[in-house]
Parts: C-alpha cells; sequence; structure tokens
C-alpha cells in the first residue's frame, strides 16, 4: 500500500520525476566514475609490478626503476650479495639502453633491454624463442618499423657517436622471437636481448653495470623486511617494494585521487540535494492530503513511510540509470588517459571493482534515504486541525 | 646545461674564494638536507665513489613553475659545465645547445643554416620541442575538458529541475494574475526575470566560490609538489562562460516553467 502511494505519488509528476532521477542518475555516474578512478591506478599499478612474482626493484641510490640514466657499478658482486638474503627467490638484472637498427637510410631507434632470458619479467614471449648470445626479440612495434620478422637478421648498435658517425659497439643479431613489453606501451619500439650483449655493446661504460634488479621474494616472506636487508646490504643502491612503488606512483598521481575524492563527494551532495528538494516540494504540494490522511486515521508512521520511500524511488532509479551511465563514461575517460604516451598498455585508471561500486552507490541510496527523513518529518508533525483549516480556506 | 637564469634566486653570496668552486642548490634540497649558502658539499658521480668535488654553495635557487616537472621529486642543482664535465668524465661533450634568436625569420634562417652546415647533430625548433613534451598535458587537459563537460550535464539538470521546481511553486501566484486579467505573455516575461535573476544570483555566488575554491586548490597542490606553479586559473572567458550557461539554462527553464503555467486554466491552478 506504502509503496503503491510512493510510486503514485512519483508518477503524478511524471516529467519532474524524470528530471529528478536523470539528476540523481548523472550524479551517480560521477560517483561512479570517481571511485572507478580513485581505486584504478593504485590497483592496476600494483597489478602490474606484481606480475612474475616481482615484489622488489633495485635501482641506483636516490633513484627510481629508469628514472635516470645512472646504473648499478659490480652487477654481478651485487646480484649474488642480494641473492644471499633470506627469502629471495630470484634475481632479475636488467640493463637499459638505446640501440639503432642499421640498414635503412634512417636508422631506426628502439628501447632496449639487456636481461636474464632464465628469470626476466620485462616481456612475454608472443612467438620464437627467447634471445640467445646473437639473437633478440621485438616488440611489434620495432618490427613494424624495421620491416623485419622472425628469423630475419638485423644490424643493431649501441653508443651512437653523432659527430664521428661511430658506435660503441655494434653486431648483427636474428630476431628469435616477438614479445610484449609489460612495462612498455604497444607503440613503443623495444627489444630485449642477453645482459652479456647489451653489457659488451656499451662498452667500457657498460662493463658489469645494470640499471636495476627486479628480485622475487618467498611467499612466506614479508617484502618489507628483504628490501630492508637489501639496502642494508648495497648501501649504494635503493630496494622499492611493490608497496612502496605503488605509494610513489600515488603521490605523483594524487591529483588525479584527490580530484576524484572532491568530484565524488560533490556528486553525493548534489544527488542528496535533488532528492531532498524534490521530495520537499513534493510534500509541499501534497500538505492537504497528508492532512486528510492523517485526519482519517492513518498513521504517522505510515506517512513517514511513505515519503522516505519516494526518496529512495529516486536514488535507486537514479542509482542504476548512473551505474550504466558511470561505465560508459569510465570507458570513454579510461580511453582518454590511456593516451598519456608511454603508458604501459596493462595501466587502467578507470577499474571496475564491484565492491567499490556498489559501496558508492549504496551510500548514494543512503544520502537517498536521509533526504527523505525531513520533508517526511515535517509531513508527520502536522497539525491536522490547522493545516485542514489553512488549506480548505487558502 | 641549464641556465641559471631560468630560476629566481632567493637568496646569495659574492664567490667566496677563487680556489673553491660554487654551485646554486633548489630550495627543496636546501630544506630536506639542511643545507644553508656557504656550506662545503662533495658532489661524486655515483654513490659510494670516495673521491669527489667539495664545493661552497653559493645559492639557493627556486625551482621553476615547469608543470613537466610537477611530478618529479629529484633535486636539483646548478654547476659550471665545466665542472659537471669532469665530475662525470663527460669529456667536452653537451647534451645540447639552447640558442636564442631575434625570433620569427632569425630562427627559420638559423635553423636551415644550422642543419645544413652541421654534422652529427640536429637543430629543432622550440615549438617543436614544447609540442613533443606536452603531449602528457594535452591528455591532462582533454581529461579536464571531459570532467568538465560531464559536470555541466550534471549542474544544467540540477538547475534545470530546481527551476522547474520553483516556477512550479508559484502556480497558485500565476493563477491569481490570470484571474485578475494578466496577460498570459506578462505572466511568462515576469516569471522568466524572476528566473534569470535566481540564475545570476547563484553565478555571482558560485564564481565567488570558485575564486575561493582555486586559492585553495593552489595552496594545496604547490605544498603537496613543492612548486610556484599555479594549478588552477579563473579567467575572464571562464567566468563569462560559466555565467552565460547558467543564465541561459535559468532563463530556458523558467521559460519552459511559465510556458506550462500560463496555459493551464487558472483554476485548475487553484486546485479546483
Amino acid at each position: 500500500m506504502r509503496f503503491q502511494l510512493a510510486a503514485l505519488s512519483l508518477r503524478r509528476h511524471a516529467s519532474r520525476t524524470l528530471l529528478a532521477v536523470l539528476g540523481v542518475a548523472v550524479s551517480a555516474a560521477m560517483l561512479l566514475d570517481m571511485v572507478m578512478l580513485a581505486t584504478g591506478m593504485r590497483q592496476s599499478f600494483a597489478s602490474l609490478l606484481g606480475r612474475n612474482g616481482f615484489t622488489i626493484r633495485v635501482s641506483p641510490r636516490g633513484t627510481l626503476p629508469f628514472d635516470t640514466e645512472a646504473t648499478i657499478g659490480q652487477a654481478r658482486d651485487a646480484a649474488v650479495a642480494i641473492e644471499r638474503i633470506a627469502g629471495v627467490t630470484a634475481v632479475a638484472p636488467v640493463l637499459g639502453t638505446t640501440i639503432h637498427v642499421l640498414g635503412a637510410a634512417n636508422p631506426v631507434t628502439a628501447f632496449a633491454l639487456g636481461v636474464d632470458p632464465a628469470v626476466q619479467g620485462d616481456y612475454q614471449l608472443l612467438q620464437g624463442q627467447h634471445p640467445t648470445a646473437n639473437t633478440l626479440v621485438a616488440s611489434d612495434a620495432l618490427l613494424h618499423a624495421t620491416g623485419a620478422s622472425v628469423g630475419d637478421t638485423l644490424d643493431v648498435a649501441v653508443g651512437f657517436d653523432p659527430q664521428l658517425r661511430t658506435y660503441t659497439g655494434r653486431r648483427r643479431v636474428v630476431v628469435s622471437g616477438r614479445a610484449r613489453f609489460t612495462y612498455l606501451s604497444a607503440d613503443d619500439r623495444a627489444a630485449a636481448l642477453q645482459l652479456a650483449s647489451v653489457q659488451a655493446m656499451g662498452g667500457a661504460d657498460r662493463t658489469d653495470r645494470v640499471s636495476l634488479f627486479m628480485v622475487r621474494t618467498a611467499p612466506n616472506v614479508d617484502p618489507e623486511a628483504a628490501r630492508v636487508a637489501i639496502e642494508r646490504a648495497l648501501p649504494r643502491v635503493t630496494a622499492l617494494s611493490t608497496a612502496g612503488a605503488v605509494a610513489e606512483a600515488e603521490h605523483r598521481l594524487s591529483y588525479f585521487r584527490q580530484l576524484a575524492f572532491i568530484l565524488g563527494a560533490v556528486s553525493l551532495i548534489v544527488g542528496f540535494l535533488l532528492v531532498t528538494t524534490i521530495v520537499t516540494v513534493s510534500v509541499n504540494e501534497r500538505i492537504g492530503e497528508i492532512a486528510i490522511m492523517r485526519a482519517i486515521g492513518v498513521s504517522r508512521a505510515h506517512v513517514v513511510h511513505q515519503i522516505v520511500i519516494e526518496g529512495i524511488g529516486l536514488s535507486l532509479a537514479g542509482a542504476a540509470s548512473g551505474l550504466i551511465l558511470g561505465v560508459f563514461t569510465a570507458k570513454w575517460l579510461n580511453s582518454i588517459l590511456r593516451g598519456f604516451p608511454g603508458l604501459p598498455d596493462a595501466i587502467d585508471f578507470f577499474l571496475f571493482e564491484p565492491n567499490s561500486a556498489f559501496r558508492a552507490l549504496a551510500l548514494l541510496v543512503a544520502s537517498g534515504i536521509a533526504a527523505g527523513i525531513y520533508p517526511a518529518w515535517r509531513a508527520a508533525s502536522l497539525p491536522i486541525s490547522g493545516t485542514l483549516r489553512e488549506e480548505a480556506v487558502g | 646545461m641549464p641556465s641559471p637564469a631560468w630560476a629566481q634566486r632567493i637568496d646569495s653570496i659574492p664567490p667566496w674564494s677563487a680556489a673553491v668552486r660554487t654551485i646554486a642548490i633548489d630550495e627543496r634540497l636546501a630544506a630536506d638536507a639542511g643545507l644553508h649558502v656557504g656550506d662545503m658539499v662533495v658532489l661524486v658521480a655515483e654513490p659510494g665513489r670516495t673521491s669527489g668535488d667539495t664545493v661552497r654553495i653559493s645559492a639557493i635557487v627556486q625551482r621553476r613553475a615547469d608543470p613537466s616537472e610537477v611530478a618529479r621529486s629529484e633535486y636539483r642543482i646548478r654547476m659550471h659545465l665545466g665542472q659537471l664535465q669532469d665530475i662525470l668524465g663527460y669529456g667536452d661533450r653537451v647534451d645540447r645547445y639552447a640558442i636564442a634568436t631575434a625570433g620569427g625569420a632569425a630562427a627559420d634562417s638559423a635553423l636551415r643554416r644550422i642543419n645544413s652546415v652541421a654534422f652529427g647533430f640536429h637543430a629543432y625548433p622550440s615549438r617543436e620541442i614544447a609540442v613533443e613534451t606536452s603531449k602528457t598535458f594535452a591528455v591532462v587537459s582533454r581529461f579536464h575538458r571531459a570532467i568538465g563537460m560531464i559536470t555541466i550535464v550534471a549542474s544544467a539538470t540540477f538547475l534545470l529541475c530546481i527551476m522547474l521546481l520553483k516556477v512550479d511553486e508559484r502556480r497558485r501566484d500565476v493563477a491569481a494574475m490570470r484571474l485578475m486579467g494578466i496577460s498570459r505573455a506578462t505572466v511568462i516575461r515576469t516569471v522568466m526575470l524572476e528566473s534569470s535573476f535566481v540564475a545570476l544570483l547563484g553565478s555571482v555566488f558560485g564564481v565567488g566560490l570558485g575564486f575561493v575554491v582555486s586559492a585553495f586548490v593552489n595552496a594545496h597542490y604547490q605544498a603537496v609538489y613543492r612548486t610556484p606553479l599555479r594549478f588552477a586559473i579563473i579567467t575572464t572567458g571562464t567566468v563569462t562562460y560559466s555565467v552565460l550557461l547558467s543564465l541561459v539554462l535559468g532563463i530556458g527553464a523558467g521559460a519552459l516553467a511559465a510556458r506550462r503555467l500560463a496555459r493551464t486554466p487558472p483554476l485548475t491552478l487553484f486546485g479546483r
């Protein structure tokens, strides 16, 4: 009965109800998007870093991985020292450099990683074999740029001197495979070679040096404890756990998180105000009716319930529409932010997390309930005789 | 080597001694490491090296208001080119030259000449580099525009709803006016005038709120990122756009509701 009366009351002013639902839907969509933005970056980045079980990154002291061109010297000794630390199960050395694929009129420039194929976590092989001493695996973008395919031979060089037009190292390598590079975007031209090959081509400057180590720890070991042990064992490095890296990324991108929080809060307030206004006006228009209902014996609780149900109805309809609208707008906004240059493919700014999403929408519905309470209380507290007289005369 | 002219000197002393070379450090490094003008420090190419160059801090400089540096947390040191080349063992080499020209045609002519005679390197116009390095900000700008569009749709719906309700509340007044013989056109104009006044008042309040919020946003993010960069700027264009949008929406909603009321028979409006 209460539900029927509430539904009839909302249907009486169909256009007004529709507009209110639309307003709440836009607010709900915005709220949902902002929740997705706030949680998406963190989870997406943590999931990217946690791939292949590497929990710690070790880079030259005071730097973040690949943030500068600094390298770690005496890499073999450093790797041994890290491997000795309790809980460390694997150490993957990585040396980054720029390579030039020669042959065409203009050499093709690409980012190259020197890795140990047995423990690497930088790429996923899509086709072919891991790199050996005289082979490399390449990204599709590099293969496309060079017109090469698996099995072809490339003339690659490192350390270009623009004045002398010479290279510190140059060798002919066979493309042994195609790979997707985990931390690079699909458009990046990239290749992976054996670490020793990249070090040798880099000349004396790169001998026994790496850009970073990726460290895998046992599942029962706290990565933070291993991180501290690494920094204690090697004072010339900075060790960063996945949690620390996520915190650093969050600091750098805190703008987006705070924007999400502010806009989410504004959406919630707008939704609340909209439902409050609609229900209040609706109650004001029906003061006479409510007084009659009370006069013929309808209980105060019944009136309150009916009005609160109206608020919930508006909020629920708005939240349901907002859920659909929000998912679509999130995809649109995500496609815009995915345009950041060099963003890894695996990173998404908007991630639909059912728990967070439904909690946010539940908050909106709760605000709808709260929005109905004041007008309901006001309507139920009306003096019956006075209101009837005023409405009849007025 | 970046020019010290890019940064604003906020504290300095004259060179102390010809024997000890001097450097400038950014205020972030000075604050975090507790360094002051006159302090002696040792510069090394990488951590762990025992030999280095002992220098005196002669200036503390403020970071540039450069968006590309906002999220980067590293420290900055300004030193003489030769000094850096010595420390790094870089030889007589530089990463790039920045070339000042008289501008316009002179810049294009210099560019052509350098590229035709230079062996081994290439000159780029600054605008080309600016386009390349500002891609990140172009994405952020597109994102802001998209968020702005969603916000406008949300606020337009809200405004439309409120205006319709506000006019709807006046049904008895409108009925009385119509029964007194006031024409439909006058009723519509009156209601529209009212709604535009409400929209204008709301806009003025909104602009004021915008100024307060932008001041807060600037203060907050300047502290978070330790930069003099201004994150929110309210321009005349922004104010004009928002006030006009609000007025159009307010008047439109008022007109819509007023027309509906004016067409309804007065006695129906009275509920009779």
